[in-house]
């Protein structure tokens, strides 16, 4: 190893203390980016992998009844390498006093051959006996129910029947059942019957033989099925085609982890700045070394090469740590992404091409910014580099500025001398700042776009006026139900709506049918204007469809098909919806009605729970059968839990940020103490106690933390209103009604405060342990 | 061997210019060693730097050993004073974290005319020669100054340089050490190396083959011969 080797390993042992900063400085951005690489890694391949061994459905093809030739018949179609029919039902489960809970019933032909979108058997029965029942391995905390309970289960047809609860499974397909809250459950065709329902299935899972990753082949394959259903008489109500190889949550997963991996790289780039710092000082303490070495024959590349390895070392000692710690935080996020999607992990193992990656960021990164550092630092000339002083000479005072800060606190005070001294550096007070406030903004932001986010879904539920919706199977008069809900105590207000299916050419979207002076919704008009008793052929389309459909403008008709009628509508408004990725359309409602949409004097759980039993003992007088509800809270909790998601990561991105800040703030008062060594010791020989020293170094890094704080504060709205938009536009397609969280001021404040006391107590410490001779001595 | 013709060289200073050389014409034949001696200021330093290629003159021409050096690059100087200039400061100017043939090794391994093999068997000779041998694997700061300034001196060896400068080499030495690394610096001139020595020490003509008296920026006009 030549000299210039050991100088560099060796100069960093000797600043060993500020080094250990710096490399964990680093080495916690390298570590954000190291898991959310490897999460990306590990959860894309798992999640689709998990998928896959499903052998998902190619298309699924709603039909109004399949039976055993009619599947023979699809099969002999060579383009066809397998179709199974199931049926899947709307229901009502509870167990006990528990109120009803929305069902999902899939009914399976033969369990012991599912061959089509599989169903993992869990624990317990598998298959399930006739009377019994399997619940999705998540929505036992909906159903609030465990295995062996007796349950009873509804369907549309109103007849109570009891089951059991017999098993567990895990339907990879389907979306968490906490955040849907609903019941995913699992019955043969036998139990069905118990069910009072027909023995028939309606929905047919068909595989394509070739290609199946190609949806341009799976539609043509899917459309030539539907054909030969309809030749034998059978009507296809719907054709699904699911993105093939992809897990329904695919996207999600990749747009979150794609906004973790950029924040794990913006991470990087701050720490990046401590190196700057680092090598900053350290080449201005070594001018006169830089001078010598130049003197005695070192060209500028052969001196910046001692510095260059240096940042190298920090690389590779910040990679080696961050490694592990990467691996750690991943595991940590895949389990949390897996249990948030509903999704097993069969295998943690992390790509070489993630560690190759990692390793080369984390060693290139420090290199990047110790560039113009060292390029700088070694371009002092030989006799001005001999020449220097020492760093206790930098100018303070020549500056309009620096003036103007004498004039801050009037008579000298240890504020007024904190002030000074945090502006002696600049740039590196500027770059400090810049990783302190960083630490600040993402904090008030994760609080902003949480208070926003809440604000937002505050005024979505302000405008569902409706506490309590009762669907039905199919469609009754209103006037009968009215007679149900008049015989109900506690409605405030009742509405009959419809709820079916629309299409504009081949494209479908939701069509809500509700009374032109509806009082259960409180349309957010942005152009145009709501719908009034006198419409006919008026429709409202919401925010989804208008940007998914640029020909339906307000004042624009459009031919509509809806149901089985194709009728010229007029667009007159377009109301905005918040959080709705789907396209709905409204129109006057003309014909019966598939919901029932109820205000109530009370909305508690326990009165919607005691109004439901008697309303549905008063719907089934008439004759009238629900399907099933659902309460605006029960609504509101599943937009809450997907939200969580986005609340966690804003603060745990915060966290790491503000760990930076902090670990920046400490490398920059060590340097500071350690380049105004000797001026402490002029102090301390003029009179001042170790006391006094500490308190002054304190204030310095407080009043740096405090302003930090300052400019996280007056970039906190314009910063939190970019953040919350992009992330809500990305994840929900929508956008957000902002709003600022004063409370996080405060609490920033406190943290800055906090964080700079703490992150300057040791330097601060240290200088105060100086004896007045060592002080003076250093040069 | 060094060729100074009409070199001047002047400071912008905050309080106007200051012309620390004025018209020097110089010249110094291989193997003679010559004492620089001045005040404070005197412009002795410059003179040095000139030489080394530290600093540039403002107007003149400087000559080593055939090479222009005014005309070379940043680059281009520092290797070649790495090849062709031993320099000592006053204060040594060892760099801390080297162990003392570190510190002699670091030239070599800037200029790489001496084989890596062989770098730390020559510094250690050099420093035997210096008689220092003993401290080749300590630090500078355990280092009494005279023994620093041996090591310093062993280092502008270490390339075997035809030229070594010394700027006020025993400033910070008491009059025993002093007299010692004087009388190392001849050693080196009977050797055949040039030897320049700026300082301000009135006994250095016990060593020196000429002295140059320099006051104001200007070569006194009384130049002794020994």
């Amino acid at each position: 190893m030549t000299t210039i080797w050991k100088k560099a390993i060796r100069d960093f042992w000797q600043e060993r203390a500020r080094t250990a900063l710096v490399v964990l400085a680093i080495a916690l951005g390298i570590s954000a980016f190291a898991a959310v690489l490897s999460s990306y890694a590990i959860l894309t391949r798992e999640l689709d992998r998990g998928y896959l061994e499903t052998n998902p459905a190619s298309a699924v093809l709603r039909v109004d009844s399949i039976d055993n030739d009619l599947v023979k018949a699809i099969l002999q179609n060579p383009e066809v390498s397998d179709a199974e029919p199931r049926r899947t039902i709307g229901g009502q489960i509870k167990a006990g006093p528990v109120q009803w809970r929305n069902l999902i019933l899939f009914v399976v032909e033969d369990y012991g051959n599912i061959r089509v979108s599989k169903l993992v058997p869990e624990s317990g029965a598998w298959p399930p006996a006739n009377g019994e029942i399997l619940i999705e391995r998540d929505a036992f905390q909906v159903a609030k129910v465990n295995i062996g309970d007796a349950v009873t289960v509804k369907t549309a047809n109103g007849v109570e029947t009891p089951l059991v609860i017999s098993g567990s499974v895990h339907d990879v397909g389907q979306a968490q059942a906490r955040m849907e809250n609903i019941v995913y459950g699992y019955t043969n065709l036998a139990t069905l019957v118990q069910l009072g329902e027909e023995p028939r299935f309606d929905q047919l899972n068909i595989l394509v033989a070739q290609n199946r990753f190609d949806e341009d082949h799976i539609r043509r394959v899917a459309n030539d099925v539907e054909k030969l259903i309809e030749s034998r008489g059978h009507n296809v109500r719907r054709v699904d085609i699911p993105r093939p190889g992809k897990h329904p949550h695919s996207d999600l997963t990749g747009i979150l982890l794609l906004a973790m991996s950029s924040f794990g790289l913006f991470v990087l780039v701050l720490s990046g700045i401590l190196v700057i710092n680092l090598l900053t000082a350290m080449m201005a303490s070594q001018v006169r070394q830089i001078g010598v070495m130049k003197a005695i024959g070192g060209t500028r590349w052969a001196v910046a090469r001692i510095y260059f390895a240096q940042a190298l070392f920090l690389g590779i000692a910040a990679v080696i740590v961050s490694i592990p710690l990467g691996i750690l935080g991943s595991r940590a996020l895949c389990q949390y992404m897996a249990m948030f999607l509903n999704f097993d992990i069969n295998s943690f193992a992390v790509p070489i091409w993630v560690y190759l990656l990692v390793a080369l960021i984390g060693v290139i990164a420090p290199l990047i910014a110790a560039a113009y550092p060292v390029w700088r630092g070694t371009a002092t000339p030989v006799r001005v580099a001999l020449a220097d002083f020492g760093l206790s000479q930098a100018n303070f005072g020549a500056g309009a500025f620096d003036r103007a800060l004498t004039r801050i606190g009037g008579t000298f005070s240890l504020i007024a001398f904190a002030i000074r001294n945090s502006f002696r550096r600049r740039a590196r007070l500027v770059l400090t700042l810049l990783t302190l406030a960083a630490g600040g903004l993402f904090f008030l932001s994760a609080l902003n776009v949480r208070a926003s986010m809440v604000n937002t879904l505050d005024r979505m539920f302000a405008a569902r006026k409706s506490d309590l919706t009762i669907s039905f199977a199919r469609g009754y008069e209103f006037e009968k139900i009215q007679k149900a809900v008049s015989n109900t105590a506690g409605v405030k207000r009742a509405e009959g709506w419809f709820t079916g299916e629309g299409s504009l050419g081949e494209r479908r979207f939701t069509v809500v049918a509700l009374p032109g002076d509806t009082q259960l919704l409180d349309f957010d008009i942005i152009e145009g204007r709501k719908l009034t008793p006198q419409d006919t052929d008026a429709i409202v389309i919401n925010n989804a469809l208008a940007g998914r459909e640029p020909k339906m403008r307000v004042g624009e008709t459009v031919v509509l098909r809806i149901g089985t009628e194709e009728k010229a509508w007029r667009v007159v408004g377009i109301a905005r919806e918040a959080f709705a990725p789907s396209p709905v359309g409204y129109v006057p409602l003309t014909g019966t009605v598939n919901s029932l949409r109820l205000a109530l004097d009370n909305a508690d759980p326990d009165s919607i729970g005691a109004l439901k039993t008697e309303l549905d003992r008063n719907l089934e007088a008439e004759g009238i059968r629900a399907r099933g509800s659902s309460t605006k809270g029960e609504s509101r909790f599943g937009f809450d839990q997907h939200m969580v998601m986005i609340y966690v990561f804003l603060i745990v991105m915060s966290a790491i940020v503000g760990g930076v800040g902090g670990l920046g703030l400490m490398t920059t008062m060590s340097l500071n103490v350690l380049e105004r060594r000797r001026e402490m010791g002029v102090m301390r020989a003029l009179g001042a106690t170790p006391r006094i020293v500490w308190l002054m170094i304190v204030a310095e890094g407080v009043v740096i933390g405090v302003l930090s704080w300052t400019i996280a504060a007056l970039l906190a709205w314009p910063v939190s209103k970019a953040i919350g938009d992009s992330l809500v536009k990305v994840m929900f397609h929508s956008g957000l009604d902002f709003t600022f969280e004063p409370l996080g001021l405060v609490i920033w404040m406190l943290v800055s405060i906090g964080l700079s006391a703490v992150a300057s107590f040791l330097p601060a410490w240290r200088a105060s342990r100086v004896t007045v001779r060592e002080a003076l001595a250093y040069e | 061997m060094i060729s100074l013709n009409h070199v001047s060289k002047t400071y912008e200073t905050p309080a106007g210019k200051f012309a620390a050389l004025k018209d020097i014409d110089l010249e110094i034949r291989p193997g003679e060693f010559v004492g620089v001696v001045g005040k404070s200021g005197s412009g002795k330093s410059t003179l040095l730097n000139m030489v080394a290629g530290i600093d540039r003159p403002s107007s003149g021409s400087v000559a080593v050993a055939g090479t222009e050096i005014h005309a070379l690059s940043e680059n281009k100087l520092a290797a070649w004073r790495g090849r062709n200039v031993g320099f000592v400061f006053q204060f040594f100017q060892l760099l801390p974290t080297l162990t003392a043939a570190e510190n002699v090794m670091l030239p070599m391994d800037f200029s790489k005319t001496i084989p890596l093999r062989e770098r730390r068997k020559r510094a250690v000779e050099l420093l035997d020669l210096v008689a220092v041998r003993s401290h080749a694997d300590k630090l500078p700061a355990t280092l009494s100054g005279g023994e620093q300034q041996r090591v310093a001196i062993a280092r502008a060896l270490a390339n075997e340089p035809p030229l070594v400068l010394a700027d006020e080499p025993t400033g910070n030495l008491d009059s025993v050490t002093a007299k010692e690394i004087l009388d190392l610096f001849r050693n080196m001139a009977n050797r055949g190396i040039t030897v320049v020595i700026a300082t301000h020490e009135a006994d250095i003509a016990r060593v020196i083959d000429r002295k140059i008296e320099i006051s104001d920026g200007k070569i006194h006009p009384q130049i002794s011969q020994i």
